[in-house]
């Protein structure tokens, strides 16, 4: 499986590409093509398939928006560029929770990745701070915003879904919750 | 406080909620873009006149482009977990899980230092494997040269097939033999001469130049050296004089003028050359290579350089060189000599001692003294 995973890797012009594009198949691609190594990484240094799943996603999501954002320079392998991450990432988490870090065993080169790292962990306190938002919205505020924001939803779907007579009513729960959300949002 | 005025504030709160919601509604069309030009410019005009409303537009848009970062991040974890579903994530833990052997762990961590210093290894192991492979073969040419030069020593000896047709011997019954040369090492009838030349005899004779035939038998053989020793037990047979030639100690040098007689036919025949080789066949350091012509028959033959030293024994000659032979070298006749006790070999024994009588006489005045010492072996 390992081998068949390997065989199918993208090339790093390939990976730039497929994100700026939006290809599905080269994310699948690309996560596919790079999971074992850190896997690999994370369960050799006192980390289990979970935490690798989470480095790793963490990883691809710095990736993805820097490519996105357009300031990504392809420096060096993008293979080197995600261990480095997730290394990173991981090395971090392992101070936390105050677990030994001494002796990293490292599979790969490593560069520094810390400034991107940080970058991604002040983003990520923004969205830590609207899920937790919209975890005290409560029901069915959280599905309506989650419906409307996140899936892209139009109201008449959201009408339906819900059961409002129409879609002036749906429409204003969705500012009711919308303004409870907001508040919830801007008070942290 | 009175109902009225409860009512009264209450929808006061209710229809400022409603504003607001209106308001919220209005921001967020206007921030999408869902306005018409008409709407959207009164809009903006309220938005300058309003420093309340241009703060909600403000916030509003951040918090829009918050969510809208957010949704992404959601949607991409989303297609991530999904495309996490798909890998069989256990198996490839256990595959990849710290391994109890630490030669694995090693190998894991250093995969590509250990990847470059194992084909260095192999490519040393290959070289070295090469350099032994070669030596083995050089060793197995040398081994299969040595059977090429048994080969050549059974076929090539230089021993003669005596035909004896029945009316030329008395011996009934025996239509062939085989003949070499020997020559004495003591006076009381020890001759030495090739073990390939009376291997597998039953019975051997000796024959010396005025023809007279005594019967000997095999005291001693070394096979390592080819090497054998008779002794004359025939009672005609009266001891010789002293021995003429003695044994040359040294290593006899490349270009040595040294002559051999043999009994390649019924007569002893003469043999003259140089040692053109400090070893014999492939470098057979027990024999030289001498420049004279020898025959079938010559086996056995005594090498003598020209005061009458004792170089040699004519043992053989290579196939494809013409005018060449190998002698055993002359330490290893002293050798044989050792083996046989000291006092059966008599007071006038072969020496390496003495000076040789021959020295300094012509060469066919030293013919003369050595033939009475060189026979002609038979073997039936």
């Amino acid at each position: 499986m390992n081998n068949s995973l390997k065989s199918s890797v993208p090339t790093d012009r390939e990976v730039i590409l497929g994100i700026l594009n939006n290809s599905a198949d080269t994310l699948n691609k690309l996560y596919k093509g790079y999971y074992a190594m850190v896997l690999q990484f994370i369960l050799n240094n006192n980390g289990d398939e979970d935490d690798a799943k989470d480095v790793y996603q963490e990883a691809i999501i710095i990736l993805y928006n820097k490519v996105k954002e357009g300031n990504f320079e392809l420096s060096s392998k993008l293979k080197t560029y995600i261990y480095s991450v997730c290394r990173r990432i991981w090395l971090k988490k392992l101070n936390l929770n105050s677990k030994k870090a001494g002796n990293i065993t490292d599979y790969e080169d490593v560069f520094a990745v810390e400034e991107d790292v940080e970058q991604h962990e002040e983003k990520d306190l923004q969205f830590v701070k609207m899920q937790s938002a919209l975890e005290h919205l409560g029901e069915p505020c959280k599905t309506i915003i989650q419906d409307f924001y996140i899936h892209n939803l139009s109201m008449q779907d959201i009408c339906e879904k819900f059961g409002y007579t129409n879609t002036d009513n749906a429409k204003t729960q969705k500012y009711k919750c919308l303004q409870r959300l907001k508040k919830l949002f801007f008070q942290h | 406080m009175p109902a009225k005025v409860k009512e009264i504030i209450f929808s006061t709160l209710v229809i400022e909620m409603r504003n607001d919601l209106e308001l919220d509604a209005i921001i967020e069309d206007y921030l999408l873009g869902k306005l018409n030009p008409q709407e959207t410019e009164a809009f903006e005009q309220l938005r300058r006149n309003d420093a309340t409303v241009d703060h909600k537009v403000v916030s509003h848009k951040f918090f829009l482009e918050s969510m809208e970062a957010f949704a992404e991040q959601v949607r991409l974890r989303e297609q991530l977990n999904h495309i996490h579903a798909e890998i069989d994530v256990e198996s490839l833990a256990e595959e990849l899980r710290p391994h109890p052997s630490k030669v694995v762990q090693l190998w894991r961590k250093h995969k590509s230092a250990l990847a470059v210093a194992a084909s260095f290894l192999v490519l040393s192991l290959v070289s070295v494997y090469s350099i032994q492979h070669n030596t083995r073969q050089k060793e197995q040419f040398v081994l299969l040269s040595n059977q090429v030069n048994k080969a050549i020593k059974t076929q090539n000896s230089l021993i003669r097939k005596i035909n004896n047709a029945p009316a030329t011997t008395g011996k009934p019954a025996v239509q062939s033999s085989v003949g070499g040369t020997g020559f004495a090492i003591s006076t009381n009838g020890y001759i030495l001469t090739n073990l390939h030349v009376i291997n597998g005899a039953d019975s051997l004779y000796v024959q010396n130049s005025k023809g007279e035939s005594f019967k000997v038998k095999s005291v001693y053989t070394d096979p390592q050296n080819d090497i054998a020793i008779l002794k004359i037990s025939d009672k005609h047979f009266s001891s010789l004089s002293t021995i003429p030639y003695t044994i040359k100690k040294t290593i006899s040098n490349i270009g040595e003028n040294v002559y051999t007689l043999g009994y390649p036919k019924d007569d002893a025949v003469l043999g003259e050359g140089y040692v053109s080789s400090k070893n014999g066949f492939i470098g057979d350091t027990t024999q030289y290579q001498v420049a004279i012509s020898v025959n079938p028959g010559n086996s056995g033959g005594p090498v003598l350089d020209n005061n009458g030293n004792l170089v040699g024994i004519i043992s053989g000659k290579p196939d494809q060189t013409e005018g060449a032979a190998f002698a055993i070298k002359s330490k290893y006749i002293l050798e044989a000599m050792r083996a046989i006790p000291q006092d059966s070999l008599g007071a006038n024994k072969l020496t390496a001692n003495k000076r040789s009588l021959l020295s300094g006489l012509k060469r066919t005045k030293q013919i003369e003294k050595i033939q009475d010492y060189v026979f002609m072996i038979k073997a039936y």
